[in-house]
């Protein structure tokens, strides 16, 4: 029988079987929200895709952009966890099976959107009976099998010793089918020498082996538009923009997701600022990357100027998509500033009065309410305004001070919660890069090649549909959590001992590779010196 | 031999991915091997449970790779 420690035992299994009210009113919403969404997926499947708004043109629209979305969102777990169990980063170990449980939920999720935007799910066959090896939708066929059953297999092999330890630990009120479930994907498993060998070989083989597969899902998705020639897409640039998008965002759901977990769980022992910090610095490093990629793309377009290119661009810098392009660069940049700003702010500024979160609303609302005067329709000559007293120039001057100010003024704050300002940032990512996705998705789609252009704007179906796969994401994770503790028991078990043990190790000082001469006393010098 | 497609070798690539069929085929592959890779190296971890070894550990440690070979295997014996 393998033992577990008391306290993880009451921290990390018995709240698996407990579950109160919010826990079942949570999954009575999800699943609320999923029923109206099947009833409208059966809608669609009896009337069509005439319930979308998708026509000629615009053949693709929300659905994949929420396929592009999740898909990029899985790159959170399998991705960054393999990275950092190849890199042996020892404060991964709290985070992995969260980041894990992302990826294999979003994969499921994004495939979802294909049988969504296809119309007749059984055309789905015809990928397999009719597809050729020249074709991207193929290859990403194969990529997206790959690495869904690569990502199941890493999530299920760290979960074989903590069912082997739930098994042998179970409360004795637990149901059968639970002592069922822990003994069967247990495996038999004893954790004798042999065993961890092997399973942790099993593990270091598929770490390394899912890093490629990863990288190509996402650039394979970018190839089935890139390959294409249509304006705004054909670019070389794209198969990293998106695997670095998708890197981004899948970030962002983990931030989340672990911090739902840890308040909701009582992990604050466990998931520590340590994977906040450290996290939070290739959270930095991806959108510094992010937005020299994104200059990069748009830079060639604008410096181009190319007869079909020119028109997806305008749309998005002035004209139909202007407000989702630039609320995704203010999203970006506003997680840049709330992840990178703070930490280069000095401590004693939280004591000035002005640094205050009060000031910090004030100033925003202040702001938002300058950006409403200047969207809003043009007064009628007769009728006078702000805006026909003050040049637009001087409001927009306006905007800006109050959003800085507004910005400043949480510095102090954000400073001290790190864990916060990595949600708020998180969020903001999660926003801004569904929104990059719409801007490379429809804004091309609604302006191609050689047919004439037209507008696009989701139906409640797609938008239902849209709403229906968030819940379902949730759900499954919500589910899975509850049958599976969110940390790895045994990996934290072994990092405490690997901790416990650098930290009384005393790490002697360098070997002098020169030792310095004596200096000589004044007056012992040779004479004639 | 100035135009690629006299070469029997052009002609196999180009059959192989302009043929309708051969991607479902190539992920079908796909599928089988990694299941069955899978599989196999399941159920290589959980035979380790069969080698004859004493002590079980809740987790592992570095040092556990470096420890001891096991004794022989009991043959044949399943816990």
């Amino acid at each position: 029988m393998l033992k577990v420690d008391t306290k993880d035992k009451e921290t990390l299994f018995d709240p698996l079987f407990r579950a109160g009210f919010g826990f079942y009113t949570l999954i009575g919403v999800l699943l609320l929200v999923i029923a109206w969404g099947v009833f409208l997926y059966v809608r669609q499947i009896i009337l069509g895709l005439g319930v979308t708004a998708m026509d000629r043109p615009s053949y693709w629209g929300l659905y994949m952009v929420n396929f592009i979305f999740f898909i990029g969102i899985s790159h959170a777990g399998t991705l960054i966890s393999a990275i950092l169990r190849v890199t042996q980063a020892e404060w991964r170990r709290p985070i992995t099976r969260i980041a894990e449980a992302i990826t294999a939920f979003a994969l499921v999720v994004g495939t979802f959107q294909i049988l969504f935007d296809i119309g007749r799910p059984d055309r789905l066959l015809f990928v397999f009976f009719h597809g050729r090896l020249q074709s991207p939708l193929l290859w990403d066929a194969f990529s997206v099998t790959a690495y869904f059953l690569g990502s199941v297999t890493y999530l299920y092999l760290p979960i074989i010793p903590d069912a082997a330890l739930m098994r042998d630990n179970l409360p004795e009120n637990a149901p059968a089918w639970r002592r069922t479930l822990y003994r069967m994907l247990a495996l038999g498993w004893r954790g004798n020498r042999t065993q961890w060998i092997r399973l942790e070989r099993f593990i270091a083989v598929m770490a390394v082996l899912i890093i490629p597969v990863a990288v190509s899902v996402h650039t394979i998705i970018s190839w089935i538009l890139a390959t294409t020639v249509q304006p705004g897409w054909h670019s070389t640039v794209f198969g990293p923009y998106f695997v670095v998008g998708a890197i981004y965002s899948g970030i962002a759901a983990l931030f989340i997701a672990m911090t739902v977990m840890r308040r909701t769980m009582h992990l604050e022992e466990y998931i520590t600022e340590r994977q906040y910090r450290n996290l939070g610095l290739i959270f930095i490093t991806m959108s510094a990357i992010w937005f020299y990629f994104t200059y990069a793309e748009h830079l060639t377009q604008a410096a181009g100027q190319l007869a079909e290119e020119w028109p997806v661009l305008a749309a998005k810098l002035w004209g139909q998509y202007a407000g989702t392009f630039w609320v995704m660069v203010v999203l970006m940049i506003i997680a840049f500033w709330v992840m990178v700003i703070p930490q280069l702010t000095p401590r004693s500024w939280g004591r000035v009065p002005v640094f205050r979160p009060r000031f910090t609303f004030a100033s925003a609302l202040v702001s938002a309410a300058v950006v409403a005067l200047l969207l809003a329709p043009q007064a009628k000559p007769v009728v006078a305004d702000i805006s026909s007293v003050l040049p637009r120039g001087v409001l927009v001057v306006i905007a800006i001070a109050f959003a800085l100010l507004s910005g400043i003024s949480i510095l102090p704050w954000l400073k001290e919660r790190l864990v916060d300002s990595m949600v708020i940032a998180s969020a903001c990512v999660l926003v801004g890069m569904w929104l990059e996705r719409w801007n490379i998705v429809v804004p091309t789609m609604t302006h191609p090649r050689l047919i004439p252009y037209s507008a696009y704007g989701p139906s409640l179906t797609e938008w239902s549909l849209f709403a229906a796969s968030i819940a379902l994401f949730i759900l499954l994770f919500a589910i899975f959590f509850k049958l599976f503790p969110p940390v790895s028991v045994w990996e934290v078990m072994e990092g405490r001992i690997i901790d416990q043990t650098q930290s009384a190790a005393k790490v002697p000082l360098p070997e002098p590779s020169e030792q310095r001469r004596p200096v000589p006393s004044f007056g012992s010098g040779r004479a004639g010196d | 031999m100035n135009f690629p497609m006299e070469n029997p070798i052009f002609q196999f690539l180009y059959w192989l991915v302009n043929t309708p069929g051969n991607g479902g085929i190539a992920v079908g592959l796909l599928a089988f091997f990694v299941i069955g890779s899978v599989a196999l190296a399941l159920r290589w971890v959980a035979t380790g449970a069969n080698v004859d070894e004493r002590e079980t550990y809740a987790y592992p440690t570095p040092a556990l790779h470096h420890a001891p070979e096991p004794s022989r295997p009991r043959h044949g014996v399943r816990r």
